[in-house]
């Protein structure tokens, strides 16, 4: 889910996503001006509006000309399917190999997970 | 405000400050003006601001030479560190002439300005500490709204709380009242976030001028064992490097594809992202 | 072209301070040394003396203060060139008419207290009374030494001890002017005839005044070719 590099304009739209999909930012939802952005992250607006370029591209919002940014209707919705997607490798790929390398055996760890589960 | 330098050279005696400088600015952005010392950053903007002549070539502003120009000098403002006041009478004089002799001041913020940074209006220039002389000098330089305005290492002396101050109020300014606005400092941590664009120039010539956020995408570490890094980086330009035990990081420059990306991935080599503070070290060059 | 009406009102409302200052202090020694009983003259043709070195420091801060601050503030050397004249010769008439009003002032004082305004210099005016001409006298001073100032203080913005090629041609202005309206030029340490030059000129107020006002117009000159492109300086490099 992260790229290896991560500017600036990057983190604000992750940061934008990770609201979505927490609800902490619903559906036609107004997101905060560039402006107001710039000012919270200390940025260039300029920069702001690149990660609000980003995500409009990628679904998770849209633009209502003259009034704002708005989050779109089926973004939680496609962010979740598309995490579901990476989430194999993303999370559980990598926490198998470090499980591996300090030497935990696979068994404890699905022992773990299922007494998660069954809280 | 557009900016266009071609060829601009600016001697003192023997020596030469700006050395056939050229590059265009399209106006209206944050700029950050990058150099290191004796590198003609403070030589450049006070051509830029008719502070000074050129010794030849050309500074067009919004397409017209600068220098005793009155239609435009009145539209460009340079403030260096001492705040540019005169040491006569107090805070309230330097508002005063400030106020006469720049078309856009806007008095009601020059006060909220003045407040922000503990100023008064009784204190006496002379006797102000070079803090407060730059924070009076950042006042004048906001306040005036010159539709280009310049700051040239304005912030020194100023503590950092007074320093994130000015630059909040800068970025506040600017959204409210776009215009262009160059800014020229060593405390490139601090303020590069604030940047659209960056130039940097060294020994009085343009190293780059690129997009801040392009200029940071060019900048990559790459680390990992030292072989595989010196395998990976070989055809690269790269910048400079670090060594610990057999683990190396090496500084490069330039676009990395997404297939050479697979490939650092694959030799289990590290990529990273190089803080603009990095990169202008690695530009322009060794410690002199 | 603007009025400069701030860089006036700047200027004239400290000599109008120190013109304050220096008529309390001239009326605390002159009473000082009456009651002593060996006031014989004005006391304020002595302390008349004194604010031409004031005129010099206004010519001086006029360039070396006042014209950064007007292009840091976004104004062409022109534009300060044709101010600053017009402060100057406004300014000067400002001083004279302030050192008339130090004479009338002790007229009026001497009169009650029954005391002699003898002069004891050579003067272009014979009687404080002669007000007209007595303003003539400090007018011509005062116009000199400004422009004087304002020749020198940028001779040394400019070329900073380079400057000290200008301090001839300063003191020639000055000379020339005093050479009108008095015996010319008493220069501190040197005694005797040494310590005076001066020109042998006629001495009438319509002489005085034409030569101030080719004094002032050279020194204007004078200064303007020196700013004319002149590159600021950084206060502290």
């Amino acid at each position: 889910m992260f790229d290896d590099r991560s500017p600036i304009y990057r983190q604000i739209a992750d940061r934008i996503k990770a609201d979505v999909l927490s609800e902490a930012l619903r559906g036609d939802e107004q997101v905060m001006s560039t402006n107001q952005y710039a000012a919270y992250y200390r940025i260039n607006p300029a920069t702001a509006a690149k990660a609000f370029q980003q995500l409009v591209e990628e679904g998770v919002l849209y633009k209502k000309r003259g009034i704002g940014m708005f989050v779109s209707p089926d973004a939680r919705d496609a962010l979740r399917a598309k995490h579901r997607e990476s989430f194999f490798a993303d999370v559980v790929d990598p926490m198998v190999a470090e499980a591996k390398a300090i030497g935990i055996p696979i068994g404890e760890v699905i022992g773990r997970i299922t007494e998660l589960e069954g809280r | 405000m557009r900016v266009d330098v071609e060829d601009l050279v600016v001697t003192y005696g023997e020596v030469t400050a700006l050395d056939r400088l050229s590059f265009s600015l399209e106006g209206g952005k944050i700029y950050g003006l990058l150099g290191r010392n004796g590198s003609g950053k403070t030589t450049l903007l006070s051509v830029l601001a008719a502070f000074r002549k050129e010794s030849s070539g050309t500074v067009r502003i919004d397409g017209e030479p600068v220098f005793e120009n009155e239609g435009l000098t009145s539209r460009v403002s340079l403030i260096r560190d001492a705040g540019e006041t005169t040491d006569l009478g107090t805070a309230e004089d330097a508002l005063y002439f400030a106020e006469w002799l720049r078309p856009h001041w806007d008095a009601d913020y020059a006060r909220s300005l003045m407040d922000l940074f503990g100023l008064t209006r009784k204190m006496s220039v002379k006797g102000m500490s070079k803090g407060m002389r730059s924070a009076l000098g950042v006042v004048i330089g906001l306040a005036g709204r010159a539709p280009l305005t310049m700051f040239d290492e304005s912030y020194l002396g100023m503590d950092p709380p007074a320093r994130y101050a000015f630059y909040d109020a800068l970025l506040a300014d600017y959204m409210e009242h776009p215009r262009t606005i160059i800014l020229s400092t060593h405390l490139i941590e601090e303020v590069s976030s604030l940047f659209e664009e960056v130039v940097i120039i060294g020994r009085g010539r343009l190293v780059v001028h690129e997009e801040t956020q392009t200029l940071l995408s060019r900048g990559t570490a790459v680390t990992g064992p030292a072989e595989r890094v010196d395998a990976f980086t070989d055809g690269l330009t790269v910048l400079g490097g670090t060594s610990l035990g057999s683990t190396k990081s090496a500084m490069v420059y330039g676009e990395i594809d997404e297939a050479r990306r697979g490939r650092a991935a694959e030799a289990g080599l590290e990529l990273g992202p190089i803080a603009m503070q990095d990169l202008f070290i690695h530009l322009t060059g060794d410690a002199r | 072209m603007r009025f400069p009406s701030r860089l006036l009102a700047a200027n004239m409302a400290f000599a109008l301070l120190l013109w304050a200052a220096l008529v309390v202090l001239v009326a605390v020694v002159g009473a000082v040394i009456a009651i002593n009983g060996s006031l014989t003259e004005s006391a304020w043709e002595k302390a008349a003396q004194v604010p031409r070195w004031y005129a010099l420091f206004v010519g001086v801060a006029l360039v070396r203060e006042y014209l950064p601050m007007y292009i840091a503030h976004g104004q062409t050397r022109r534009q300060f060139g044709a101010q600053g004249a017009v402060t100057v010769a406004l300014f000067a008439p400002f001083l004279a008419l302030l050192l008339v009003l130090g004479y009338l002032l002790e007229t009026g004082i001497y009169a009650l207290a029954g005391l002699e305004q003898a002069l004891g210099q050579v003067h272009l005016f014979t009687d404080p009374g002669q007000l007209p001409v007595v303003f003539t006298e400090y007018l011509v001073e005062f116009l000199a030494w400004i422009v004087a100032g304002a020749f020198m203080g940028a001779g040394f913005y400019r070329w900073r001890e380079g400057g000290v090629f200008t301090i001839p041609v300063g003191v020639g202005l000055v000379l020339l002017a005093e050479s009108t309206v008095g015996p010319g030029l008493r220069l501190p340490f040197l005694l005797g005839r040494l310590g005076r030059l001066g020109l042998d000129l006629p001495k009438s107020p319509a002489v005085a005044l034409a030569i101030g006002l080719a004094v002032l117009l050279a020194g204007l000159a004078l200064t303007w070719s020196i700013i004319r492109d002149v590159p600021l300086r950084n206060r502290w490099s």
